[in-house]
């Protein structure tokens, strides 16, 4: 990346009159491919460069990106950056402040074995092609779908305290789903692979194998019967439905800027705001973001603040330990700042985002827990969540469940959704098993204008209670 | 840097560099797509951000082939690049009928889609109107504590031009205004919201949205708990706007065949009730979503998608229109839902079109909105839906969170503020039970998503939360 286009921002936005003044200067490649049914419905390849520039004036944001990478159209967009962001300064009551945060000097990549650019475009849709056949392992499997997003980043962030780190990413991921119908009933079921790194992951993943496991699950609910309402049921989750609620119920609620109020608007807010320190769930619940893990697709080691990235406890033994942090909101906080910033591209001012959210692992082997249930439900794989403004209330759909009695997994269910609150179902864990896992969610939303990020997001086995909805 | 002035030469150098390439046929839709938005956290001006987005999306035809690419580098080796990389997509993208880009046709005028006030307001102003809202909420009462909001500002230009001679060009000014209030005099809180759009300077009005996201909260300082029940729910026209939202994304023949299969095989089937008739009419003056053109160039015109409740049409671009031999409704979009790509309000030319109903509405109906509440013996007030999902796309459950602006209805009266509750029910159900529409649109939405709507009234199962 040109440090030439970027540095000259910093430099010119501190001449202006900027306090403090940083540039994401950035190339984006992105490929995004669907196929159904055996037909290509969608074929795309985006390329973009330009540079975003973030100032902060007497104590308020000003941000401006543009396409234009010349002298003039840098200047232009600083010069915007820095006008805004003064005019804002006149209606703010409590002025920015910035935590101390070293400046860092480095350049890293994510490890990719084979580049998304080194197999041709059409030998990619072949592929998808022949994948999404296996789609259709069962005759009753009306509809088949491979999405699949490619996307590669080369990233120059400069600050005006002298930061100075280059990042290139990669990251790979495709959805396989399947719909399958008999008589009245249609029921779907949908899988994603991916992670940071190339397109490597669809062999050590083997999607072609997923497709078909799809296809056949789809098939297999037809059969199942439709989940009951049942008040406080005993519930085991698997590790990818606790992916979406771990996500939804502990993810989003610590993002510090969420606590502060900042995302009010729309979003919502936080029901554990000013309660660090206190009980909220039980032993088995420890959670953590963390960036550093590689091949997921939260993974860096710099956030878009050039803050060194490192493990955040969230929760710890069922205790409210901390959130995700800006260098603003640490400030307010009055802690280090811990690097949870970014944004999806140069034309997004940095928000504060999970990386990869996960619960802990604990000491039980799923066999056991199986075991221990006398009644209960298996809940197995994310569908669609609902959550209350506060993140307290949450309503999660699964793809399908099994009943377990007398330590056995028994009745296959359909439509099966859950609800309860956070500190009720944070109270009701009380085991967790010993190996999880962390899965690819690349569409999690925040922001205004939205942002669409991927992250990665999991644990292990949970057990618990929660209210099974059943459909209406 | 191309400029506005510029898009028909780049336009031509495609369409030159494609017929070099041997393409078939080509299309270059160009856009310039101005965005500022201005945060409003914690009673103030947090933060001010702006975007400029120019680029390309160009899509080529060869030998039966589609392909399509993006780039916002306008150097000519860029360019070529770019149409070399949609040239490639279209060699394993052969399709299986025949395709072929819109022939030029003359585009109808739509009035009130572009304000030159709205266009050239300066940054300044945009942030001292966009804390007026703010003002006027503090000012309304002193239990207001907290506000936080947003004002986007949208100033685009696009350019479509083809091999088969069309060149449609495009222009439209955007706002959307929304603040959220939170009153809380001690331990009690309750929070209002208000949010609009338009086209134009002259409909912005912060201080209407500032008082009345303060009324919300106050209001519901003395909520009382709601008992768990199926109710008649009146809709105010945000969750109005929501079901709305939710019919014309399941009337996009590619969202009911490969996402969400609500409405598919159900064409000339009920779905709803005899008061539900919804059309797209990107005809309307001043609408939030008119034009004259589609995203590639068709003629707008207006399109009934559900008449008393009969699912009477899907919407087509002319790609889905050649897939399922269907007339196309000048209903291509570039609605970019892909990760990692942009996702600003305006015009995106990251993606191909894809069908997208562009201005629908619930057609208006012949019940005051007064009428409809004094006509409640029992019922619930709702003004707002937070977080609203179809949680089982097949089946259609669906759920919503009542999280402000829940008041019960008791013998035609609004009676008082309820605590915030769930809606749990089934999309089509709710559809069906659908007994009354009022006569006037109302602009209202949430989080991007805004339409013309009316308050309805139907039938629901609510908890509390």
């Amino acid at each position: 990346m040109q440090e030439d286009l970027a540095l000259p921002a910093i430099d010119y936005a501190t001449k202006l009159g900027a306090d403090y003044a940083d540039a994401r200067l950035e190339a984006h490649y992105n490929e995004l491919v669907t196929v159904a049914n055996g037909k290509t419905e969608r074929a795309v390849v985006n390329q973009k460069r330009g540079i975003g520039i973030r100032t902060l004036v007497k104590g308020a944001w000003g941000f401006q990106s543009t396409t234009n990478l010349t002298k003039a159209g840098i200047e232009e967009a600083t010069n915007i950056a820095f006008k805004i962001a003064k005019a804002s300064s006149r209606h703010v009551a409590k002025p920015v402040k910035l935590a101390p945060a070293k400046a860092y000097r480095d350049s890293y990549t994510a490890e990719v074995k084979v580049d998304l650019e080194e197999i041709a475009f059409e030998d990619k849709i072949r592929q998808f092609l022949k994948w999404e056949k296996r789609l259709h392992a069962s005759k009753n499997v009306v509809r088949g779908l491979i999405e699949y997003t490619g996307i590669k980043i080369a990233k120059l962030f400069v600050n005006s305290q002298g930061a100075n780190i280059k990042f290139a990413n990669t990251l790979t991921w495709a959805t396989s789903k399947a719909d399958a119908r008999k008589g009245d009933i249609t029921q779907s079921y949908e899988q994603t692979v991916g992670h940071a790194g190339g397109y490597e992951i669809f062999e050590e993943q083997d999607i072609s194998k997923v497709a078909s496991e799809t296809g056949l699950k789809a098939a297999s609910l037809l059969k199942a019967k439709a989940a009951k309402m049942e008040k406080d049921a005993r519930v085991i989750l698997e590790p990818n439905y606790v992916a979406l609620l771990v996500h939804e119920i502990v993810g989003h609620p610590s993002e510090a800027d969420r606590v502060l109020g900042r995302e009010a608007a729309w979003a919502g807010t936080t029901w554990w705001a000013g309660r660090i320190g206190e009980k909220i769930g039980s032993k088995y619940c420890t959670v953590y973001d963390d960036p550093m893990v590689p091949k997921t697709l939260g993974f860096y080691r710099y956030d878009d603040e050039g803050v060194k990235a490192r493990r955040k406890v969230l929760i710890e033994k069922g205790v409210l330990k901390g959130h995700m942090q800006s260098r603003e909101t640490a400030e307010e906080f009055g802690v280090k700042p811990n690097a949870g910033m970014r944004a999806i591209t140069f034309e997004y001012i940095p928000l504060i985002r999970m990386s990869n959210t996960f619960f802990a692992d604990g000491d039980w082997k799923y066999e056991e827990m199986l075991e221990e249930t006398r009644h209960g439900y298996l809940v197995i794989n994310m569908r669609h969540p609902s959550i209350d403004d506060q993140r307290y209330n949450w309503t999660i759909s699964a793809q399908e469940g099994y009943e377990i009695r007398n330590g056995e997994l028994t009745t296959h269910l359909r439509d099966v959704q859950l609800t309860s609150n956070a500190p009720n179902f944070f109270k009701s864990i009380d085991a967790s098993s010993k190996k999880g896992e962390i899965h690819p969610l690349p569409g999690c939303g925040k922001g205004d204008p939205m942002q669409a990020l991927y992250v990665g997001n999991g644990g292990p086995y949970l057990c618990g209670v929660a209210t099974i909805l059943g459909g209406r | 840097m191309v400029k506005v002035l510029d898009f028909e030469r780049v336009g031509e150098q495609i369409l030159k560099i494609a017929e070099r390439q041997k393409a078939d046929e080509a299309e270059a839709y160009l856009v310039s797509n101005k965005v500022l938005t201005v945060r409003l956290v914690n009673n103030s001006v947090f933060e001010a951000k702006g975007v400029h987005d120019i680029g390309v999306g160009i899509r080529v035809l060869r030998g039966g082939g589609l392909g399509f690419s993006s780039t916002a580098d306008f150097k000519p080796e860029s360019l070529k690049k770019a149409t070399k990389a949609a040239l490639d997509a279209s060699k394993a993208r052969k399709l299986p009928f025949k395709y072929s880009f819109p022939s030029p046709a003359e585009p109808p005028e739509v009035r009130g889609v572009y304000d030159t006030k709205l266009a050239k307001l300066p940054s300044d102003k945009a942030v001292d109107l966009a804390y007026q809202m703010v003002e006027e909420s503090l000012a309304y009462n002193r239990k207001i504590s907290d506000n936080a909001g947003v004002f986007n500002l949208v100033v685009y230009h696009m350019l479509v031009t083809n091999s088969h001679g069309l060149k449609a060009k495009d222009a439209g000014t955007f706002f959307e205004a929304s603040l959220t209030a939170t009153a809380q005099p001690g331990a009690r809180s309750s929070e209002g919201a208000e949010a609009t759009a338009g086209r134009s300077l002259k409909e912005l009005k912060p201080r209407e949205i500032g008082r009345k996201a303060a009324e919300m909260a106050v209001s519901g300082l003395e909520a009382q708990p709601l008992k768990e029940d199926t109710y008649p729910i009146i809709l105010d026209p945000e969750p109005s706007a929501s079901i709305n939202g939710y019919v014309s994304f399941l009337c996009s023949p590619m969202i009911a065949k490969l996402y969400y299969p609500l409405f598919l095989n159900k064409l000339g089937k009920k779905v709803g009730s005899e008061e539900l008739t919804v059309v797209d009419d990107p005809l309307m003056p001043m609408g939030i979503g008119s034009a004259s053109i589609d995203e590639e160039g068709t003629p707008s015109q207006k399109i009934t998608m559900m008449k008393k409740g009969v699912l009477n049409n899907f919407v087509y671009d002319t790609f889905y229109g050649a897939m399922e031999k269907k007339h196309p409704t000048a209903s291509g979009a570039r609605t970019a839902f892909a990760v990692g790509v942009s996702s600003f309000p305006g015009k995106n030319y990251n993606g191909e079109p894809i069908p997208t109903p562009r201005n629908p509405y619930i057609v208006p109906g012949d019940w005051n909105r007064e009428e409809i509440i004094e006509n409640t013996k029992n019922g619930l007030l709702v003004k707002r839906f937070h977080y609203t999902r179809l949680t089982n796309p097949t089946r259609g459950d669906f759920t919503s969170v009542l999280r402000m602006g829940l008041y019960s209805v008791k013998k035609g009266e609004v009676a008082g503020a309820l605590k915030k509750s769930r809606l749990i029910d089934n999309f089509l159900d709710i559809l069906r039970n659908v007994d009354a529409v009022s006569d006037t649109l109302t602009v209202a939405g949430a989080w991007g998503g805004y339409a013309h709507t009316p308050t309805i009234r139907t039938k629901a199962h609510i908890a509390p939360v």
